[in-house]
């Protein structure tokens, strides 16, 4: 339940900052189209990554064994 | 070729379209044109006269005249650094100096520094020769003075023996004394002069050996360094007074003061007359001091006022000599009434560019304006890419590898977030990116002064990536924050951690370890690995997988480009039999490891991947057993090696064939035209046979290139997935040495309860910090961030065989030359 939300929390985090670009630095069809790609490629790169973190610790196959002393 | 879509091309993805273009200029606006052209810095010359040696081309005369002002310029720079003065910055440019008045002007200022140069030298030679003159009559005279006075105490001495001792055998004695007969004596001469300490050694010896010891030489130190005229330098001297008798002695002595470079002077016995030459001299260094001294202040000022126009007219110079460069570069026509220029230009400057001529045809008041024409060409254009200052520094990183071939996709649109994404997994710590990102926003904010001012080498390279480090930094810290690392402390940011004791007395922490009760960490790696034995086998796997997942999608991006390129071009064989079977046998076997990953990792299942991808290959057949990860897995593997096992020869066979039956159709249809033009004229089939590119088909050559192509491909699919897993080890490196630093230098400090010792550590825990993570680290993670890039991103699909589009512009000029 988590992983879907966060999900959607990335989706709409990347559609308002293409919004924001679109907003903020409106250069004509070519560059926005530019702008756009940097954003969608940008939250790809940081959701993926997100999501590889928090999938590989939703069924740990090894658990934290604390060093003595701690 | 294949832009006439609909939609609107995305920026910075492929080339500005160019276009050839002739102009034709009317001499009298020429040199006027191209200057605003320089201004507008958007056309590129192609030289027309490139089998003319430099003498022969047409401007010859003015390009030397301004070699010759340059020369002048750098004469005056170097006597202005010998002065000590700075040329200003350039002040207001005023209104337009003249080349000619500033020829003149430059001749005058170069003819009256030399002259004083001159004058300066010969006043500073006699002053010099003077202060050695006067040493020499000071000390030869102490020597004089002195001997004389022993000389007559002996006197008085021998005076009193005399008188005293008037025995018997006196008479014999007095005799004996009487030797010295005045008559008899020989006339003794003297040399007297100054000669370099270091020398007066062997000086001494040579005479001896000379005059075979019938001299007598004196010397006395002089406290103080003293000018040589000849050189100019301070030297250690000493004065000499040699005495003689006779004259060839006298000659071989000259001779040999000569050849030590000893300055004679004369030296005169009177004590009264050595007073008044002292005077005399005294007064001429005064005089000539006074003189030296106003003269150095005239050049002082004339050097001054140089260098406050110097920049100016340097740049103008400059300027100048570029302008009759590209002149140089236009053909001129029979009649000498126009300069015929080609050149290449980007298709949305084609206004811009007319209405520059347009200005320059008018402000030289000329009465035909300038044709501009665009030619049709089968040359390849030069390669543009319209950047701003954020975008410049990420396609100067494509760049370096190979420039785009005109219109392929440039990887640079990608590159401006994968590269300081793929820089941010290896250096993954929220604190060092912190410590970047405040060193690039002092960059930043200081951008203007920055690019005016000249910096050193390497702060010239860390303004130039101001915009990528603030990239990086950005990036490192939403990293950091996945690792969870601040400088190596996890901190509990974002919940709850998932871990907890298995029963509430905590005995088995140690053994068998926590449990996981609570829902996974929502935003990172749970703070409670840091510092467990198991965390290092936990991190190692995680990092490893995603460093495959990430470099699988990087691959997958690179082949589809290479698609988009291909329909670019227009060119269905590379789509078929190159894009396909390429994607196929990627995907069915890397991109097949990525989803067992995925799946291992949402099951939770104990499968062994590297046994699972290992005997799909030795045995496919075989039940998996344990290693099952869903229904129908043994189905699937064997359904995608057979793909993977097919798309090898796809890769390989078809396209050559395919190639070769496209050439020969395209030379059968050649030679049916030839066929029908052959009753008509033969000269138009000449013309055709010329136009015709007559390449030769190799097939054998095809064949191979494209064997190397597929074996690149398939070795390459396993060892840049491989490749990869760089990420995962930098990132272990750079959290090890952090956590290092921190656990040895830090925390050891603190454990002393001592200030003093608290300081030292913090010290060296910065330092450490500083040098090792945040300049080698971050220095190691941008080279190999690089390598995947130029490697393993840009190998599937970039071919980067252009040329860059250099146009004729003003801006570099500064730059140069310097």
């Amino acid at each position: 339940m988590g992983f879907l939300v966060t999900t959607l929390i990335f989706s709409v985090v990347g559609i308002i900052a293409s919004i924001c670009s679109r907003i903020c630095c409106n250069r004509g069809p070519s560059a926005n189209l530019l702008h756009l790609t940097l954003v969608i490629t940008a939250t790809v790169c940081c959701w993926m990554m997100w999501a590889i973190v928090y999938i590989a610790q939703m069924k740990p196959l090894i658990v934290p064994i604390l060093s003595e002393g701690e | 070729m294949g832009g006439g879509t609909q939609r609107p091309t995305m920026d910075l993805l492929r080339s500005e379209p160019m276009q050839l273009v002739q102009l034709i200029i009317p001499v009298e606006s020429a040199h006027r044109s191209i200057s605003y052209l320089g201004d507008l810095g958007l056309f590129q010359f192609k030289d027309l006269n490139s089998e003319k040696s430099p003498f022969q081309r047409t401007y010859a005369t003015q390009i030397k005249r301004c070699g010759e002002m340059a020369r002048k310029l750098r004469f005056f720079k170097e006597q202005m650094m010998k002065a000590g003065l700075s040329p200003s910055a350039r002040s207001v440019i005023s209104d337009d100096v003249d080349l000619d008045d500033l020829a003149v002007k430059l001749g005058e200022l170069e003819a009256e520094l030399i002259e004083m140069n001159a004058n300066h030298e010969k006043l500073q030679h006699s002053y010099n020769e003077l202060i050695e003159y006067k040493l020499v009559v000071q000390k030869a005279g102490e020597f004089f003075h002195s001997a004389q006075n022993s000389a007559a105490v002996k006197q008085k001495e021998v005076e009193a023996q005399q008188r005293g001792e008037g025995s018997i055998d006196s008479p014999l004695l007095l005799e004996q004394e009487m030797v010295t007969d005045p008559s008899k004596q020989v006339k003794l001469g003297f040399v007297s002069g100054i000669i370099p300490r270091e020398k007066s050694l062997a000086f001494e010896r040579i005479l001896f050996r000379a005059t075979r010891g019938n001299v007598f030489l004196k010397q006395s130190v002089v406290e103080g360094p003293v000018t040589d005229p000849a050189s100019g330098e301070k030297a250690e001297k000493n004065v000499f007074v040699v005495f003689y008798s006779g004259e060839m002695v006298r000659n071989k002595i000259v001779k040999i003061c000569e050849a030590f470079g000893a300055n004679r002077y004369p030296f005169a016995e009177d004590l009264g007359k050595q007073f008044q030459i002292i005077a005399e001299v005294s007064g001429r260094l005064e005089e000539l001091k006074t003189t030296i001294d106003f003269g150095l202040v005239h050049q002082g000022n004339l050097l001054r006022t140089i260098a406050h126009n110097f920049e100016q007219w340097s740049h103008l110079v400059k300027k100048e000599i570029s302008i009759y460069h590209t002149l140089n570069m236009l053909s001129i026509d029979v009649t000498r009434k126009c300069l015929v220029a080609e050149g290449w230009c980007p298709v949305f400057a084609t206004n811009k560019i007319q209405n520059v001529l347009q200005q320059a045809t008018v402000d030289s008041n000329s009465q035909i304006g300038t044709i501009f024409q665009v030619l049709q060409t089968k040359e390849s254009p030069p390669t543009y890419f319209h950047t701003n200052k954020f975008t410049s520094a990420f396609q100067e990183i494509v760049d370096a590898y190979g420039i785009a071939k005109y219109q392929e996709a440039n990887p640079g649109v990608f590159t401006i977030i994968t590269f300081p994404f793929l820089f941010a997994v290896m250096f993954g710590d929220w604190g060092h990116g912190i410590c970047l990102l405040l060193a690039t926003s002092y960059f930043i904010i200081r951008e203007k002064k920055f690019s005016s001012q000249k910096l050193g080498d390497i702060t010239e390279m860390i303004f130039g990536g101001r915009y990528v480090i603030l990239m990086m930094a950005l990036f490192s810290i939403y990293t950091g924050l996945l690792y969870n690392e601040f400088f190596s402390v996890p901190f509990e940011l974002f919940g709850p951690s998932a871990y907890g004791c298995h029963d509430p007395s905590c005995r088995d922490a140690s053994t068998a370890g926590l449990v996981k009760v609570h829902a996974t960490y929502p935003f990172g790696v749970d703070p409670t690995w840091h510092g467990t034995r198991s965390e290092l086998p936990f991190l190692n796997s995680m990092k490893m997988k995603m460093s495959i997942l990430i470099g699988v999608a990087q691959m997958n991006l690179g082949i589809i480009l290479s698609y988009f390129n291909a329909k670019f071009y227009g060119n269905e064989l590379n789509i078929r039999h190159q894009f396909l079977p390429q994607m196929i046998f990627l995907n069915s076997l890397f991109g097949y490891l990525s989803l067992l990953i995925v799946v291992k990792w949402c099951t939770g299942s104990q499968a062994d991947l590297y046994h699972v991808m290992i005997y799909m290959f030795l045995s496919p057949t075989d039940d998996l057993g344990e290693n099952q990860l869903f229904f129908g897995q043994k189905f699937l593997q064997i359904l995608l090696l057979l793909a993977a096992l097919v798309s090898v020869p796809w890769m390989l066979f078809p396209k050559p064939f395919l190639l070769k039956k496209q050439h020969d159709e395209r030379h059968r249809g050649q030679s049916y035209a030839l066929l029908g033009n052959s009753l008509d004229d033969s000269d138009e089939t000449e013309l055709h046979d010329g136009s015709s590119s007559h390449e030769e088909f190799q097939f054998s050559e095809v064949f191979v290139h494209q064997l190397i192509h597929t074996i690149e491909f398939v070795l390459g699919a396993v060892s840049n997935t491989a490749s990869y897993l760089r990420l995962w080890a930098l990132s272990l490196a750079h959290s090890e040495l952090s956590s290092v630093f921190y656990d040895k230098v830090l925390l050891l400090a603190w454990g002393f309860n001592n200030i003093i010792i608290l300081i030292i550590g913090l010290f060296v825990f910065i330092c450490a910090t500083v040098g090792v993570l945040l300049v080698m680290e971050t220095l190691s993670a941008f080279l190999h961030a690089l390598r995947l890039h130029w490697v393993e991103f840009q190998g599937k699909f970039y071919e980067g065989e252009g040329y860059k589009f250099q146009p004729f512009s003003f801006t570099s000029l500064d730059t140069e030359d310097e």
